[in-house]
């Protein structure tokens, strides 16, 4: 079995909008990387990875802002700078729409959570289900596995 | 011993929620908040007795793996159909990307899709009497 050609040069472009070769890359370049005309490359793109091309970057640019604000002290103004964003505003305000928090009082929680040491970062997945059935008990629901009524 | 739960990893569970019920055509079981996440899960209309739990995929590990299936495009989970030529017709009209088209592998034909959460899903049409 051989996944298409179109595939690989989809992933391959996914890439470059994220920045993973540190470079900043237009919409319209990652299509032709992908050999493919803006069009054509936005339609397959989202059926593939589920959002556009344009999201994608934005996504991960959130995402290396919300890294470095957690792990770096680079200003908020270069970490903007830093993740490809050109106005400190824009960023600011797309920064609070998409995490719920402005870029500063994201960094101010996340370091509290990792000093409080309590908080889990990275649940291991299946042990949701543990506190998903505490909480269906706590309403003196039925548990394990069966639906609700 | 029994087989009832399996798991999936996918990167946005409201995502997933809505591509798993309105595109594939499964039907919500659980969904119960936990913190920031969801126990999330989704069973096939016609069994609800074998539940597939969507799991949001925040553990970079997880992330680097997976990653690297798709890349590889590698299926991380099979689902069986019926009448596979029927099924990747009405999903492709819903706009899914396909990596491999029906394809005949032996006794089995096959076709994989991604599930636009970070996955890509085989579906499998045994031979008959399989």
């Amino acid at each position: 079995m051989r996944a298409s050609i179109a595939f690989a040069s989809l992933c391959r472009s996914r890439d470059l909008l994220r920045g993973a070769h540190d470079r900043r890359v237009s919409i319209r370049q990652a299509a032709a990387a992908a050999g493919m005309s803006p069009f054509h490359f936005i339609r397959r793109f989202r059926a593939v990875f589920g959002e556009t091309p344009h999201q994608c970057r934005t996504r991960a640019r959130i995402d290396r802002a919300k890294r470095l604000l957690a792990t770096s002290d680079r200003s908020v103004t270069d970490v903007c700078l830093d993740v490809g964003f050109t106005s400190l505003g824009s960023f600011s305000d797309l920064f609070a729409r998409r995490v719920g928090v402005a870029p500063s009082a994201y960094r101010r929680r996340v370091r509290a959570r990792v000093a409080s040491s309590d908080g889990v970062c990275a649940p291991g997945c299946l042990t949701l289900m543990a506190a998903a059935f505490a909480t269906f008990e706590k309403r003196g629901r039925p548990v394990a596995g069966r639906l609700p009524p | 011993m029994k087989i009832k739960l399996t798991s999936i990893m996918v990167d946005d569970q409201d995502k997933a929620l809505r591509f798993y019920t309105g595109v594939f055509g499964f039907a919500k079981k659980h969904e119960i908040p936990v913190g920031e996440y969801k126990w999330l899960t989704v069973v096939a209309p016609e069994r609800d007795d074998l539940e597939l739990s969507l799991e949001p995929n925040v553990n970079p590990a997880a992330k680097a793996f997976q990653e690297a299936m798709f890349r590889q495009a590698i299926p991380l989970a099979a689902f069986e159909v019926d009448d596979i030529e029927a099924e990747v017709r009405r999903l492709k009209a819903a706009g899914v990307g396909f990596t491999t088209d029906v394809t005949r592998m032996g006794p089995v034909t096959i076709a994989v899709c991604s599930d636009t959460c970070g996955n890509l899903i085989q579906l499998y049409q045994p031979a008959k009497g399989t």
